[in-house]
């Protein structure tokens, strides 16, 4: 169980990687919550334009931002790390594709309701957090 | 791959976050070369053998034999 949460967390690399990782991790949460603000807001008033604009343009300029921080972090990478990301990338991607294919067979044929997109994100996120565990795992 | 990158860590004092900190990489990474779990990319293993003034053949081995016998090649100049 230490292992695991040890792997989780990142324990052991160098200061620079850590310091990247934790712009990458800020990052992510305030994209997730100008989302979920960005939802929020809409499900109980209605939104003039400009409110919806600036809610569209500070969720996609956090979002690239994540995603330039993260190629920094991958670029500055010690190499073992970088090829533990990539693994746990390729799988994150892998699974998605392939579930959400199989799905939907059965979402089009009435045997599963269509697919939520939020669900997407989320087995992306889950699958990249089991590779780059069992990555740190397997290189320990 | 074997390596004998402990022992010549050993031969110097050097602990794995010595070595580490030497090559630029994060003391896991030693930690599994040594293991024989992760092999080091083209650039480190010069590092390392830089390092230990050393060629990288002697350092590393990846258990692969050469038939070198030129013999074996003469039928493929012909």
């Amino acid at each position: 169980m230490k292992s695991i949460f040890n792997a989780l967390c990142s324990k052991g690399l160098p200061a620079r990687d850590l310091k990247n990782a934790n712009r990458v991790n800020l990052l992510a949460v305030l994209w997730a919550l100008s989302l979920l603000v960005g939802s929020l807001l809409s499900q109980y008033y209605s939104l003039s334009v400009l409110v919806i604009s600036l809610a569209f343009i500070t969720h996609t300029v956090i979002g690239i931002a994540m995603v330039f921080a993260y190629k920094r972090y991958l670029t500055e990478l010690d190499e073992m790390e970088r090829k533990i990301q990539l693994d746990a990338l390729a799988l994150s991607v892998g699974v998605t594709i392939i579930g959400f294919s199989s799905y939907s067979i059965l979402a089009k044929n009435g045997i599963l309701p269509e697919l939520n997109s939020a669900y997407l994100i989320a087995l992306m996120a889950l699958t990249y957090i089991a590779g780059i565990i069992s990555g740190r795992l397997r290189y320990s | 791959m074997k390596n004998r990158l402990k022992v010549l860590r050993a031969e110097r004092n050097w602990t794995q976050a010595d070595l580490a900190e030497k090559l630029d990489v994060s003391r896991q990474t030693i930690n599994a070369i040594e293991k024989g779990k992760y092999d080091p990319s083209l650039p480190l293993a010069f590092k390392v053998a830089r390092l230990f003034e050393a060629s990288i053949e002697t350092i590393f081995d990846d258990e692969v034999e050469v038939d070198s016998e030129p013999s074996s090649l003469a039928p493929l100049v012909d």
